[in-house]
């Protein structure tokens, strides 16, 4: 089973999206956001997870692929990359799959409005089509702290 | 009124003596003969009275009184102790115990304890038909102390009446009502002392000044002057009673009882040389007081850094080594300084026992309660939070953990359940750990209902671990009225007592085995960076303001808002210092309180320069955890960090110095 | 009857001084809100009696009897007190202090000081 990768399967808009499930702590329901302020739009700002301030990110606006509109169905990924642990919302969070390796392909340029530079694959399932995520790149931690700081500044 | 400002002290005594009711009731109730725990328990309960009522705290005041009539019947043998006896008096101390909370809440303190004076009083009537005769209650007990001098004593008292003087036993009785006693004591000492020279006092002087006495005290004088004189003069005494007095010849009384006098004054030696050790290794010190020193010496590692700096600039070798041997006391200092607000999670775990014993027996449950590790120390502000989680589980544990005796035996088990109650320190934790041997967590049931509730797939529960699985429990959205987490109908889900607990910068767990019974670990850090804020609400969010940079806060008339160069500043003791609108400069979402033409304003200062924040409301000063925002949220303009709030709401803490220009 | 000097920070306190030391014949013929200006009557009134509180600002109760003891070491005062004020109650007696009572005050109580003072 060494060619299986176990993904995390949830929403955006309407397309469906994938994470490496050894990324992912846990799924939450989104509560109390408490605003940081001079940080980047899509940094929606801190929660507290079981005593860990936690920052959480709008997903959407982060691929610069619009805003998350709140709704019961809406998730928050509580992810672990490089020690550092923060939460992603997400419209929905569906499923758990296994896929082989053999039916990811390389991702094309843009797809469902993201940049490929922010994908890791797409994987055909039946007929759907499972768009994988690079989230060491989506949360590219220097990018990130200029940005804020530019934010910042602007204050 | 004044006494507001004794409220804190009458607190503390208050709770210390019902502590000690408390402590005492549960070993008379298994030595229903030992007498001496009847006086304790009697003496705390006049003590309250006293109190109480010089604070006006009428209802905890006639209680108390009701209490003391009965406890007095018992120490004198007119009635006996019996298991009404024990409940009422149980009753009547955890009725005591939430007027006293709720006097420290700013409440009343008001109560309607009419039903509990009744029962009292008819369990005095009932025991025994001359008490009823209010007039023979009246008359103090003016109870004599036997008197008995030591060799050396014996002697000064024989020598000094072959010098003409005469040796005066004194008995003394306080007024009943009396309350600074020491200090009323030391008035009839300073007669005393005048007239001639005491040479005992029972109970002992160290015992009078800290008023361990009831309302008698006897002592010896050598003196010239006449009985009467004397007996007039400390009359002359406020709230003196009643004096008598008899001569005292001790070397036929030696003689005759010289192996019993021996004896007792070696254990009142003893005695005294406890209550010495007492008070010579612990020291009563005001929490404000530690941390005033915490603040200085905040502002101490301040000065280190920029000496720290100075002498890396100069780089002188002598300075550099004084430099770095300062630091490595500061940071020893630290350590101790926190060690200082530490204390023994005893005073917590103190109430369980009757708690325990209580709802074991509104349950029909046979309950042996363990307690292990009570003297684990931890910080104080931990210690005043821990207590209503701790409720919360104990509850949980017989409430839902343990089974009824039938159940149990059925079962196989012994009647009567275990909960054990045990803190320890691991590194740098301190675990408490709150384990029954009942019925365990059912894991099916919390699965359905975590499923029913939303809060996981069928699928995803089904790749759960079974530790996964009852941890649930804790989710918020979990409990629901008729969940299994739900508590005695008290409608609270464990998810308080999570966030609490966290709020505390710490962490829960429950590990169970259907049938053989829980256990739920709580770990909390050692020590905290705690910070004294002032949280003040500004739009929809609340804020932390440090209390050590405020100056003052003060309610600011619009009409007063002047501008220069179109910035906003206002007089503050005569300065002209800006004022900055914190909704305006932390963008806070949501809508500002409504327009008034007053505004809550917090001056703070950061060294003599002074900004004036507008917020919308001051919603009090808290001590608060003080947490990072992790190495994601770096540099945050404005915010040094957050902490979480009793109610698991995260608050951010404001850096007034990036404010203040 | 004896001419009374009323210190207490606290002007509710002083009034119910007042009502109760009148109520018992005696004459309140001026009152002080803080040690300071209690001194400062003293020498100006001497009065027969003085009730003094203790915690006041500019002067404490206790600092107060130290120096009135200075003008005059007959003085007569009894220092009103509160629970948990034994220390200072026992520094003012040393000091030379007269007696004490404790809030709250009863007309009893104020009517035992007062009379085994004269």
């Amino acid at each position: 089973m060494e060619n299986t990768i176990k993904v995390i399967v949830f929403q955006l808009h309407n397309e469906q999206y994938g994470v490496n499930i050894q990324q992912v702590r846990s799924i939450e329901k989104l509560l109390n956001v408490t605003p940081v302020p001079g940080t980047a739009d899509f940094i929606k700002g801190v929660i507290n997870l079981r005593g860990d301030i936690t920052p959480i990110i709008d997903l959407k606006d982060r691929l610069q692929i619009g805003k998350t509109e709140y709704t019961d169905h809406t998730r928050v990924l509580i992810i672990n990359i490089e020690s550092i642990q923060m939460g992603l919302i997400v419209d929905n969070a569906t499923d758990v799959l296994d896929i082989e390796q053999s039916i990811i392909d390389a991702p094309p340029e843009v797809i469902g409005g993201v940049t490929e530079e922010y994908l890791s694959g797409v994987a055909k399932i039946d007929d759907r089509l499972l768009i994988l995520l690079d989230l060491e790149r989506i949360l590219n931690f220097q990018e990130l702290n200029e940005v804020e700081k530019a934010a910042a500044k602007q204050l | 009124m004044d006494t507001m400002e004794y409220i804190d002290m009458f607190l503390d005594e208050s709770r210390e003596h019902l502590q000690a009711v408390n402590d005492h009731l549960l070993v008379l109730e298994k030595n229903p003969s030992e007498v001496s725990l009847v006086n304790e328990i009697f003496r705390s309960a006049h003590t309250l009275k006293g109190m109480a009522a010089t604070m006006q705290f009428e209802d905890i005041a006639s209680l108390t009184h009701q209490m003391e009539n009965v406890l007095d019947l018992i120490r004198n043998e007119k009635l006996s102790v019996t298991t009404e006896v024990i409940d009422i008096t149980f009753e009547a101390v955890e009725s005591l115990e939430k007027m006293v909370e709720d006097i420290s809440r700013d409440g009343t303190g008001k109560k309607d304890v009419s039903h509990l004076v009744s029962r009292l009083e008819q369990i005095e009537k009932g025991s025994s038909p001359e008490t009823n005769n209010p007039a023979q209650k009246q008359p103090p007990s003016s109870a004599s102390f036997d008197i008995s001098l030591d060799e050396y004593q014996g002697t000064v008292v024989n020598q000094a009446k072959e010098q003409g003087y005469q040796a005066i036993q004194l008995n003394i009785s306080l007024k009943e009502d009396c309350v600074l006693k020491a200090a009323r004591v030391f008035m009839v000492f300073e007669v005393l002392e005048e007239a001639g020279e005491v040479i005992k006092a029972v109970p002992s002087v160290e015992e009078l000044e800290q008023e361990e006495f009831d309302r008698n005290f006897s002592v010896i004088l050598l003196t010239e002057e006449k009985k009467e004189v004397v007996l007039e003069k400390i009359l002359k005494v406020s709230e003196v009673e009643e004096v008598t007095t008899a001569s005292f010849t001790p070397a036929k009384e030696e003689s005759e009882n010289s192996e019993k006098t021996s004896n007792e004054s070696e254990s009142e030696n003893e005695s005294a040389e406890q209550s010495q050790q007492r008070s010579s290794k612990t020291i009563r010190v005001n929490l404000e007081r530690i941390d005033g020193l915490m603040n200085l010496f905040e502002e101490m590692v301040i000065d280190r850094g920029r000496l720290e700096d100075l002498s890396q600039k100069i780089g002188n070798k002598d300075l550099s080594e004084t430099v770095e041997h300062l630091a490595r006391i500061s940071q020893d200092m630290q350590g101790m300084m926190l060690t200082m607000r530490m204390v023994p999670v005893e005073q917590v775990f103190n109430r369980f026992p009757r708690m325990v014993r209580g709802l074991a027996k509104d349950l029909n449950k046979e309950i042996e309660l363990e307690i292990i590790g009570a003297e684990t120390e931890l910080d104080r502000t931990v210690v005043d939070e821990i207590g209503d989680p701790l409720v919360h589980l104990i509850r949980n544990s017989i409430d839902h953990g343990i089974e009824t005796p039938e159940k149990r035996k059925e079962q196989g088990k012994t009647e009567a359940g275990t909960l054990t109650l045990r803190a320890y320190h691991s590194g740098n934790s301190v675990f408490i750990e709150i384990e029954d041997d009942g019925a365990g967590i059912n894991r099916e049931k919390v699965m359905d209902k975590a499923i029913a509730n939303g809060l996981l797939t069928r699928d995803r529960a089904e790749q759960l671990t079974k530790d996964k699985i009852e941890n649930l429990i804790f989710s918020s959205g979990f409990s629901t009225a008729e969940t299994v987490s739900d508590i005695s109908g008290r409608g609270v889900g464990l998810d308080v007592v999570r966030s609490k607990i966290e709020s505390l910068g710490g962490q829960i767990a429950v590990e169970s085995e259907p049938g053989r019974g829980s256990k739920f670990s709580i770990q909390l850090p050692l020590t905290l960076s705690i910070l004294s804020v002032l949280l003040v609400k500004v739009a929809d969010e609340i804020y932390g303001v440090p209390l050590s940079s405020i100056e003052e806060t003060v309610l600011l008339n619009k009409e007063h808002i002047k501008y220069i160069q179109k910035n906003p500043v206002m007089d503050f003791r005569g300065k002209v210092i800006p004022v900055v609108s914190l909704a305006e400069i932390l963008n806070t979402p949501g809508n500002e309180a409504a327009d008034s033409s007053v505004k809550p304003v917090v001056v703070v200062k950061k060294g003599e320069k002074m900004a004036g924040l507008v917020v919308d409301s001051f919603i009090g000063q808290k001590e608060v955890v003080l947490k990072s925002l992790g190495s994601y949220l770096q540099d945050i303009f404005a915010i040094s960090g957050a902490t979480i709030l009793g109610d698991g709401g995260v608050s951010l803490i404001i850096d007034p110095n990036a404010l203040i220009k | 009857m004896a001419r009374v000097l009323v210190t207490d920070d606290a002007a509710f306190m002083r009034m119910q001084l007042k009502n109760i030391l009148t109520g018992l014949g005696h004459e309140v013929v001026g009152e002080a809100e803080n040690g300071k200006v209690s001194v400062e009557l003293y020498e100006e009134l001497r009065p027969d009696l003085v009730t003094m509180d203790i915690t006041m600002p500019e002067m404490n109760g206790v600092e107060a009897v130290k120096e009135i003891k200075k003008i005059d070491d007959k003085a007569k005062i009894i220092m009103c007190s509160a629970m948990g004020q034994q220390g200072m109650v026992v520094e003012a007696i040393q000091s030379g202090a007269k007696d004490f009572i404790v809030k709250p005050f009863t007309p009893e109580r104020i009517a035992e000081a007062v009379g085994k003072l004269f």
